[in-house]
């Protein structure tokens, strides 16, 4: 367990203002962010690069701002890897081990063990400057996991990666908890990275901590407008789901939507206005989810056009640029077709 | 169809517009180019004239120069000083330049300063100095009666050439470490390492082209340190004389053929050591050593 009490810290621009946080043993805690309010020094402070100017950190209820980062047990991965560039791949992993002068067989399974888990037992002979973005945090995360730290403090690892990378390794920092149950700290600029994967969500404005609690209290309950607007809660539903396997049937009210999930019952849901697609003609897609809404209201949001839709009793807002606009020459009262994916329909527990 | 004719009437004025202001800045342009052209030439010619003038009466010479016994000491005394206080320059400026680089220390900006005092002074006024300290203080004579003595000896030949250069490499190795993400050393702390061990097993690994540039470049600068090392060793014939000492000395007793080989033999080593520093220097960016971004949001 980690507890950070009055924690004050400032490092040229940043200031952490009297952070008061918790996190249990196991658990994957996101700190939730915009760029710039000192999140990242949070973990370093943590990790103990840096030794808070006020305040007290706890590691199981023991006071460890005097202790060595080296002897912290405490991992750290930046968001830019910082791998050694001139060690190979396996030297990288097996860094910490041959510093705890651990035999060479067990080293050896170890390597053999991590990078089978991690998809990179084809890399290990390569150095660091040849690998893309991906394999870099795979070797980072690898690195750090045979030390089995026992917290692992990640440092907006998914910020780098291109949309597929990043949802593939998101499942993989969920299997790398499940199976190795560390406790983490996330860091994050995005909310759903957020949902996907936090236990409890810290939301960081300032330097401070705003609010505490699981993705569905900073989601219904947030407690101000800047969590709100930077959370960017649009499209929510509450709804249900039907069926058993594969692709399901989500029921929100009277409309039914097809999304892919391993939850049943009851759920909530957000579809992304960036996500969705609008026709004036119902064209066959891939896309599973078509619906038949009539315009209500049409306005500028930044460079973008915001579309808001009712198709029976729900309304739908979608995301177009001005161009797309006046290609399709939409305007209120237009018969319109929402179109977007199952995998757009983004489904989680429901408070 | 008429604004389009209007249209195309303008371009057409453009284009002659554009064309006669070409040909102005085209010949403009030519002259500024050869008058950047000459400046290089002439310094060019400066040089190479010089260097071949000496290497040409140098050479000639150099096979019977070396057989005689002042020059081989000579040869033999540079090579030992010079590499000795290489040594000793690395010894000294891989932490100092490592502590100015990574630590915070108070008044980190005067003592680099300091630092670079060296680096500044004429090689003449710091051999001075040291000769006054070392010569005239009861600091420098309770030195000599430990063994430690510097004036008129061939330890103030190693002396001098340490202090003319430290300064020079603790900057290259200064700029050595400020190019490696110190954030490798923190990972490295956090997978278990000392800080020692960090600096040992990352930074150092890191360096390697930066220090193997800093020594051959104060090789060479050692190599070729004089006007400090006559203050404070003196110029002793067979003692004392380095290449250098052993060019100025020739020199003075009108001895051109042995001047012209040490001069010779000052300019290859020079040379070779340029050419490695210039190629090591240029593939040092084939590490990529510095880890993109920093923030710290």
């Amino acid at each position: 367990m980690i507890e950070l009490i009055n924690l004050y810290k400032s490092l040229g621009d940043f200031h952490l203002k009297d952070i008061n946080l918790k996190i249990d043993t196991n658990e994957y805690f996101v700190i939730l962010g915009p760029t710039g309010t000192g999140k990242t020094v949070i973990l370093e402070t943590i990790a103990g690069l840096y030794n808070p100017d006020k305040g007290k950190i706890l590691f199981n209820r023991k006071p460890i701002n005097k202790v060595s980062p080296e002897d912290r047990n405490i991992g750290f991965v930046y968001q830019e890897y910082a791998l050694f560039p001139h060690l190979n791949v396996k030297d990288n992993i097996i860094f910490g081990l041959k510093l705890r002068k651990i035999p060479q067989w067990i080293i050896d399974k170890k390597i053999k063990e991590v990078s089978e888990l991690l998809s990179i037992d084809h890399l290990l002979n390569r150095y660091p400057g040849t690998l893309s973005g991906g394999e870099q945090q795979r070797v980072a995360i690898a690195r750090i996991l045979v030390i089995k730290p026992e917290v692992l403090l990640l440092d907006e690892p998914l910020s780098a990666l291109d949309p597929r990378t990043k949802e593939n390794f998101i499942r993989e920092l969920k299997k790398i908890h499940k199976k190795f149950n560390t406790t983490t700290i996330h860091i994050t600029h995005d909310f759903n990275d957020a949902l996907a994967l936090a236990d409890r969500i810290g939301v960081m404005k300032d330097g401070k901590i705003v609010q505490v609690g699981t993705p569905n209290e900073i989601f219904y309950k947030p407690e101000n407008d800047f969590i709100a607007s930077f959370i960017g809660i649009e499209n929510i539903y509450k709804g249900e789901i039907k069926g058993e396997n594969g692709i399901q049937e989500l029921k929100i009210g009277t409309v039914n939507l097809k999304a892919k999930t391993d939850l049943k019952g009851k759920v909530s849901t957000i579809i992304p206005p960036e996500e969705i697609i609008l026709s004036k003609e119902n064209y066959r897609t891939s896309a599973q989810n078509s619906l038949k809404c009539s315009v209500n209201s049409i306005y500028t949001e930044g460079k973008l056009i915001k579309v808001e839709m009712k198709c029976k009793n729900l309304i739908i807002k979608a995301l177009i640029t001005k161009y797309a606009l006046k290609d399709l020459n939409i305007r209120v009262g237009d018969e319109i077709f929402a179109i977007f994916k199952t995998t757009s329909v983004k489904v989680y527990k429901t408070s | 169809m008429d604004s389009e004719q209007l249209n195309d009437k303008k371009i057409l004025n453009q284009e002659n517009i554009n064309e006669n202001t070409n040909k102005n800045t085209k010949y403009r342009n030519l002259t500024f180019k050869i008058i950047l052209g000459l400046f290089t030439f002439l310094l060019l010619s400066l040089i190479i004239a010089a260097i071949s003038n000496v290497l040409i009466k140098g050479i000639a010479g150099i096979s019977s120069s070396i057989r005689s016994p002042e020059i081989q000491f000579s040869i033999k005394l540079s090579l030992i000083t010079s590499m000795i206080s290489t040594f000793l320059c690395i010894l000294f400026a891989v932490p100092i330049a490592y502590s100015m680089e990574r630590l915070d220390l108070p008044g980190k900006k005067i003592i680099n300063t300091i630092l670079n005092i060296p680096l500044a002074l004429p090689p003449v006024v710091s051999g001075v100095a040291l000769l006054l300290l070392f010569g005239t203080t009861t600091f420098g004579r309770k030195l000599a009666s430990f063994g430690l003595k510097f004036v008129f000896d061939v330890k103030g030949v190693v002396l001098a050439q340490f202090f003319v250069n430290i300064s020079y490499m603790i900057r290259i190795l200064k700029s050595t470490f400020s190019d490696i993400d110190p954030k490798l050393e923190f990972v490295g702390r956090t997978l278990g390492c000392t800080q020692f061990q960090s600096f040992m097993k990352i930074t150092l690994p890191l360096s390697k082209n930066g220090l193997l540039a800093g020594t051959v470049i104060t090789w060479a600068r050692a190599l070729g340190e004089f006007g400090a090392a006559l203050m404070l060793a003196g110029a002793t014939r067979l003692k004392t004389e380095t290449l250098p000492t052993s060019l100025y000395l020739n020199m003075s007793t009108g001895d051109i053929q042995y001047a012209m080989a040490s001069a010779t033999i000052i300019i290859l080593i020079s040379i070779v050591a340029l050419l490695v520093f210039e190629n090591v220097g240029s593939s040092k960016g084939m590490i990529i050593n510095k880890v993109k971004g920093g923030n710290h949001d």
